[in-house]
């Protein structure tokens, strides 16, 4: 329940992992020097300039459910801390 | 004419080529269930269509991305049928550009158009035809929509053969341009951008001269390579996308709504825990144990009926003998539980088809990250109640390498529906008014010891190591009764299989052995016999948590590696099953059981639910495992903690019962 005192506002730059549940951000760069992992996310669409939503968070708080191109992908909070993102919304 | 079916997972690939080729091949709603090639021919035709996993992308990472790449690079293929999954237009094309860089002709089957459609998504098909520049048709796989006129077009060889269009920036493009003059293979253009791409496995192309044209195109940006071609892949479909999708917004789906119950913070849980329950009660528990007694008292009275059959037209006592004590009470034994089976596999396969399956994977995956696992071991584990084979080979979709050997390691501990048997047996028979407990007590044992196998595996031997999870959710769908009901009938069909085939043989073997001593005289005592004699070599290794040196015991143990039902098939002819009462008074009123106590028949249980696994499962490990020494790894390390346990239970318990006593 820590978010409750960062919370992020619009222009922000942050991880992906910070944002809350309905918030928006638009990719900035990803920082994972596994590249293998890297791939992996950039064949499922998380590009420079993407959008991306916080949809559903798993009930034990991890992994998070996320909107981009029209559909949803779940991805562990770990690997999401490693998208850097400009909060939209 | 040589068809492959490419598209990304969860498309309705398999569903199509079930369509198409007539064939039944096994559907799931989660991501992954192809996981080999399967190959059929197309109905009312001789073209050969091949359906490879799913896939999305042709990267070099992943194993399944590996085995469409190698096929499309390097077999003779004419056409690729590209399945898109038109709820995912963005994400599908993705693929799709990579596909039409192959110097194959691709046409594209736009499927789940009615989902699309009521979605509000709408798809302007010629606008996208000319962009791609390929033929395209939108169907419902499930519906059976278009289908026929898909056939049509690929007859009439119809579809575009697409050329090439420029996707990357100027840059990019001419370089390909100059490296494909250099390049000396078939798929010049695909083999260009991997070399750009400076892609391992194709490595061995580089040259002095491709490599100056990459360094020289590098310099223009900031971002390696890979990335650049993943990005300007999606600008160009952005464009794309732009021209051609338009879409609703924003709308709560029914799978939304589903979820926000399903995956509710304080809801989740609690249904899980509910519907795992009904599962277990409805296929192990009360009910499963309610039809076991039922179909048990119809066998001994056809035994019985047999055995006077047999005497009255005139049979000789050993051949009565061979057919009610060999093949009924061994084939019997183990006919008493398919009814059981049936509900078990139309529970999984319901878990399976309708969506909930990749829930679970989802919301439990913090749990089992803890321990090195990934909520996608879940999977395996549940199909694994039925059986372990296609269980292992379930585990194909997790991402991690560790993560993955340690799942195929451990889901054997789930007791399969073959050694459901051992357990109704024994837990019917030493805790009559508990039995549902006892048996409970075994799975949550078996959770427990995987969890704890797993953390200590990855706290000793892949320590400091972290992994990824990466899964989408399918949406969710009513199952189709058709499917549901082939499913299972083929899994019951395959156990009765078993029972007359593999089961049968082993029941007559052991039959043999025990009727009959070294000098080939029958009607001996059995612990005369042939089996009795080999049994005793070895039952110093039992001794430990039977507290009885039984050569009974002894042989029936060895005899799950065959399948793990025979364990109660072999005690049930050494017990001399042809008496008319139930099967555990049978089995332990007899001579050679007798000195089973409550806690060497849990400490003996234990031991057959940990211990290696049928033949069938340690094949399936070898395969996944991918070589031999892994195997017997494996092998060693599941046989060595199920004697362990074995042990621990039996001393714990006979303290117990001296304390209490």
């Amino acid at each position: 329940m820590k978010s409750k005192h960062q919370k992020n506002h619009i222009g922000d730059y942050t991880s992906l992992s910070n944002l809350r549940r309905g918030q928006k951000g638009k990719v900035l760069s990803l920082d994972i020097d596994d590249q293998q992992l890297r791939r992996k996310l950039l064949d499922m669409g998380i590009t420079e300039g993407v959008q991306i939503k916080i949809k559903k968070i798993a009930p034990l708080g991890d992994p998070i459910d996320i909107e981009l191109r029209g559909y949803e992908l779940c991805i562990r909070k770990h690997d999401l801390s490693m998208i850097i993102v400009e909060v939209i919304s | 004419m040589r068809i492959a079916l490419v598209g990304n997972q969860n498309s309705g690939k398999t569903t199509l080529f079930n369509v198409l080729t007539g064939s039944n091949q096994k559907v799931g709603n989660w991501p992954g269930v192809t996981i080999e090639r399967k190959i059929g021919i197309i109905r009312g035709t001789d073209y050969e269509l091949i359906d490879l996993p799913g896939i999305y992308s042709l990267s070099p990472y992943s194993l399944e991305e590996n085995i469409s790449r190698r096929f499309l690079f390097e077999e003779q293929v004419d056409l690729i049928l590209n399945v898109i999954d038109s709820t995912s237009m963005e994400r599908s094309l993705y693929l799709t550009t990579q596909l039409l860089e192959l110097d194959i002709p691709v046409m594209i089957a736009l499927n789940m158009a009615d989902i699309a459609d009521k979605r509000g998504i709408k798809i302007d098909l010629k606008t996208l035809e000319e962009r791609l520049d390929t033929t395209i048709m939108s169907i419902s796989a499930l519906k059976k929509t278009n289908v026929f006129n898909l056939i049509q077009t690929i007859k009439q060889s119809n579809y575009r053969k697409n050329h090439y269009k420029h996707i990357y920036d100027h840059h990019i493009e001419s370089t390909i341009e100059s490296l494909v003059g250099l390049v000396d293979t078939t798929h010049k253009r695909f083999l260009s951008v991997k070399l750009i791409e400076r892609d391992m496995l194709f490595e061995s192309h580089q040259t002095k001269e491709t490599l100056s044209f990459i360094e020289q195109l590098s310099t223009q940006y900031l971002r390696d390579m890979e990335q650049v071609i993943a990005d300007e892949r999606y600008r160009y479909i952005e464009k794309i996308r732009d021209e051609a999708v338009s879409a609703r917004r924003d709308r709560l789906t029914v799978t939304d709504r589903l979820d926000a119950i399903f995956l509710n913070r304080y809801l989740a849980i609690p249904i899980f825990i509910i519907i795992m329950f009904s599962v277990y009660y409805l296929a192990a528990g009360p009910v499963g144990g309610w039809t076991v007694e039922l179909v048990d008292g119809l066998m001994s009275g056809f035994g019985d009926w047999m055995s006077v059959f047999l005497i009255r037209v005139g049979a000789s006592p050993w051949a009565v003998s061979l057919v009610v004590d060999g093949i009924i009470a061994g084939v019997g034994a183990i006919l008493n539980f398919l009814p059981q089976l049936i509900i078990l596999f139309l529970l999984i396969s319901l878990l399976e088809t309708t969506g909930y399956m990749a829930r679970i994977a989802f919301f439990l995956d913090r749990v089992f990250q803890k321990v090195g696992l990934s909520g996608k071991s879940l999977i395996p584990f549940i199909i694994g109640s039925g059986c372990s084979v296609p269980a292992i080979m379930s585990a194909r979709t997790i991402n991690d390498e560790t993560e993955k050997k340690m799942t195929i390691l451990l889901t054997p501990f789930i007791p399969c529906s073959a050694k459901l048997p051992i357990i109704t047996l024994f837990a019917g028979y030493f805790f009559q008014d508990r039995s549902g407990l006892a048996s409970a007590s075994l799975y949550f044992l078996a959770i427990f010891i995987i969890l704890l196998s797993a953390y200590l595996m990855k706290n000793i031997l892949f320590k400091g190591k972290t992994s990824s999870f990466i899964l989408e959710l399918p949406e969710y769908k009513l199952p189709s009764v058709t499917y549901v009901l082939y499913d299972v009938f083929q899994k019951a069909w395959a156990f009765i299989q078993r029972a007359g085939s593999v089961i049968l043989m082993a029941s007559l073997v052991v039959w043999f052995l025990i009727s009959f001593s070294w000098n080939m005289t029958y009607g001996i005592p059995a612990n005369e016999s042939m089996l009795a004699s080999i049994g005793n070599l070895f039952s110093w290794v039992f001794y430990p948590m039977l507290g009885e040196l039984s050569w009974g015991a002894t042989v029936s143990a060895f005899q799950g590696l065959v399948a793990k039902e025979q364990v109660v098939a072999s005690m049930a002819i050494i017990a001399g099953y042809s008496d008319s009462t139930s099967e555990g008074l049978l089995i332990f009123g007899s001579q050679a059981f007798g000195f089973f106590t409550a806690s060497s028949a849990y400490a003996f249980m234990v031991f057959n639910l940990f211990s290696a696994p049928c033949f069938g499962a340690i094949g399936a490990m070898r395969q996944e495992l991918g070589t031999t020494k892994r195997m017997w790894k494996a092998v060693f390390f599941q046989t060595g903690v199920a004697w362990v346990l074995g042990v621990i239970v039996f001393q714990f318990g006979r303290l117990l019962e001296v304390m209490f006593s």
